[in-house]
């Protein structure tokens, strides 16, 4: 019995022995899946709620400077014409294009009504934002002359881009496009819903653009915006950047305000976070594209908290740079060179 | 695997599914907010003001006193100003699409009368009516009121007018010949004891700076006469607000600064003023309106850029040594075009 014994007890202590271990494993697997569980369940959650903002940044960034026209640069080909994003922690220039994109328009072939370079110094916390009028004549990119607003009309992205290039001898690192309905969903996704901006007069216009609503694009309104500060929601912030009729100063006028709300909108933007991004960015919709990738526009973006507004240089085009002329049947804007140049010179230094 | 060990699986991955929803709703929480300001009448004043003070907020009107707002039981509209009216009344402006109209209403907001009526089913007869200021007097009501060029009909600048307040459906006469070159007008009128006014006149052209559109705060002896000037263009004042002595003069100017305004205060002495003292530096101070005795006024302002308009309090203003300026609300959203009316 005892020799038989023996081998149960081993056998039985052996057994306990595995059972234990086994049972030790088990609940260290146990264990291991419920963590990986709830890190699986966790991680879900979190990419669920940032898929809009990834869905939209798949579609809206990161895009190639190409296109044959195309709101979006979606379309056509090309070759990226962008000049090489600069190393980290260096000075780098993006043009901001802004269109009026309501149905008037074909959405393949809209023009540019705002163009503003803006230059960003990292290290020194330093930026500038030139505003180029929109009826400035000037060579573009896919052959002639025209209003430079129409490079983007012609060619997307890629002509506006590489027009501003040839003709300022700028290296334009990124650009970034947005429509009507997009700058208005900005706005109103924005802490508060709105902007601070001080209106530098009172904008009067009878013949605003009806085109935001409604059946009819060519539809006109009457729109008033009261001088002095003042807290400006979506509608009304693209109502004092758009508006120009009752403006003596009219483009001039609008590329000034236009800088004043992306100074306004850098301020508010201070006090969003990443959680922010799937609400913006389900507002977006196709309302924006850029070349910029999410992972820059997170660098922007956290560049942009640093930036004090005195140290935003706003720069635009006054008369010594160009002068009115009727070419073709259009009232245009023709450059002085040699002004531009030295403008170009002490502000986007290559 | 026994009912236990399923019991407990099943509510591992029960508590799994509500721990992946827990991170999504809590990613949700720490969204910033699209609207972080609150109706009036959920908030009390952080300063006991005395006497009762008008202020409009997201298209309605409200009265504060003893810490308590209180919203005006006016007809639904979007009520964007409020003036002073004789008798402890308010002048309200409901902005429609494309006009406004101007009523004088009770304390607690019932339509007393319809001052000026500028909605019109002809497009180009539809106006916009701004700025109601009834002269010391009682007798007249002032306003600003976009002219259209016949013959240019894009140039609308606003142009001062006045009517007699019983019975204001009269001939307006027009006391501010505007520059009627697109550059927005003269807005903001005050009428003064002595008969005359002084609006805020907007212009461009200054030498060597002829991009800027900028105001200058103007005075006229009578109707239509040449504007003197009171505030240089590099100062770029608006929004002028007499003490009720008529001494004091409160404004908001720019003083070359892009987005920036700050609250000074002149001395007046009937036809010119003295050298402004600053009040408040901004970031955005506006619409400055005194204390019915004059020693203290209250101004939109926000507590930095970005946040929406709230209202501060100024004490000893009227003094060479003012107070610091205090925020009397806090989670409000003022409409800043907007005086506040201040009443004993």
């Amino acid at each position: 019995m005892a020799a038989g014994t023996k081998p149960r007890r081993r056998r039985a202590g052996l057994s306990t022995h595995r059972s234990s271990f086994s049972w030790g494993r088990h609940r260290t697997l146990l264990a291991f899946l419920v963590v990986l569980g709830f890190l699986v369940s966790g991680t879900s959650g979190a990419v669920a709620y940032f898929l809009p903002a990834v869905t939209t940044a798949l579609h809206v960034t990161g895009q190639k400077t190409t296109g044959t026209g195309g709101t979006h640069g979606r379309t056509g080909s090309g070759t990226v014409q962008t000049a090489n994003p600069p190393p980290p922690g260096q000075p780098f220039t993006v043009l901001l294009l802004g269109s009026d994109n309501d149905t008037k328009f074909v959405a393949s072939h809209v023009l540019t009504q705002t163009m503003i370079l803006v230059r960003v110094d990292p290290q020194t916390h330093q930026a500038v934002m030139l505003s180029i009028p929109r009826d400035l004549w000037v060579p573009i990119a896919s052959g002639g002359s025209a209003k430079i607003d129409a490079a983007y009309a012609y060619g997307g992205p890629k002509d506006a881009v590489q027009t501003v290039q040839n003709d300022f001898n700028v290296a334009v690192n990124y650009w970034a496009w947005i429509g009507l309905g997009g700058l208005v969903s900005l706005v109103n996704q924005l802490p508060g819903g709105g902007v601070d901006l001080i209106s530098q007069m009172p904008i009067l216009d009878v013949q605003y653009p009806y085109d935001l609503t409604g059946n009819n694009p060519y539809a006109n309104q009457r729109v008033a915006i009261l001088p002095g500060p003042q807290r400006l929601n979506g509608v009304n912030a693209l109502t004092y950047v758009r508006s120009r009729h009752g403006d003596i100063l009219e483009d001039i006028a609008r590329s000034q305000k236009q800088q004043e709300l992306l100074v306004a909108i850098k301020d508010a933007a201070k006090r969003m976070n990443l959680t922010d991004i799937p609400r913006i960015a389900s507002s977006l919709g196709s309302e924006v594209a850029t070349s910029l990738s999410p992972g820059q526009i997170g660098s922007i973006a956290s560049l942009a908290k640093d930036f004090s507004n005195g140290n935003v240089t706003q720069i635009v085009m006054l008369s010594q740079y160009y002068s009115s002329q009727v070419i073709n049947g259009q009232d245009a804007l023709v450059p002085n060179w040699p002004a531009i140049n030295t403008l170009i010179t002490q502000n986007f230094p290559a | 695997m026994s009912p236990r060990q399923l019991l407990a699986a099943a509510v591992s991955l029960g508590l799994m599914a509500l721990f992946g929803l827990g991170v999504y709703a809590a990613l949700g929480t720490l969204q910033t907010k699209t609207t972080t300001a609150v109706v009036p009448t959920q908030e009390q004043a952080l300063v006991d003001l005395p006497g009762t003070i008008f202020l409009a907020q997201g298209g309605s009107i409200y009265s504060l006193h003893n810490l308590t707002f209180t919203k005006l039981n006016a007809p639904a509209g979007n009520w964007v100003q409020v003036a002073p009216a004789p008798n402890g009344d308010v002048i309200g402006v409901d902005k429609g699409n494309g006009y406004s109209n101007v009523y004088l209403l009770s304390p607690t907001g019932r339509v007393l009368r319809t001052l000026l009526s500028d909605s019109s089913s002809s497009y180009f007869n539809n106006h916009f009516a701004y700025y109601p200021r009834v002269s010391p007097n009682g007798q007249s009501l002032f306003y600003s009121w976009n002219w259209i060029d016949p013959y240019a009909n894009y140039n609308v600048d606003f142009e001062v007018l006045s009517v007699p307040l019983s019975n204001p459906s009269v001939t307006p006469t027009v006391w501010s010949l505007s520059n009627l070159y697109y550059q927005g007008g003269d807005v903001e009128p005050l009428p003064l004891a002595s008969g005359g006014l002084i609006y805020a006149k907007y212009a461009t052209g200054t030498p060597g700076n002829s991009g800027l559109v900028y105001s200058q705060l103007a005075y006229v002896a009578s109707p239509g006469a040449q504007p003197q000037y009171l505030t240089t263009p590099a100062q770029n004042c608006s929004e002028p607000a007499l003490n009720p002595a008529g001494t004091e003069l409160a404004m908001i100017c720019a003083n070359n600064q892009l987005q920036t305004s700050t609250l000074e205060v002149a001395s007046w002495n009937g036809t010119t003023l003295g050298t402004p003292r600053v009040l408040s530096t901004g970031p955005m101070a506006a619409m400055p309106t005194w204390s019915p005795n004059g020693s203290s006024l209250v101004f939109m302002n926000v507590p930095q850029r970005s946040l929406p308009f709230q209202l501060y309090w100024i004490p000893k203003a009227s003094t060479s040594k003012p107070g610091a300026a205090q925020q009397v609300t806090q989670n409000l959203s003022l409409t800043a075009t907007s005086d506040p009316v201040w009443y004993p």
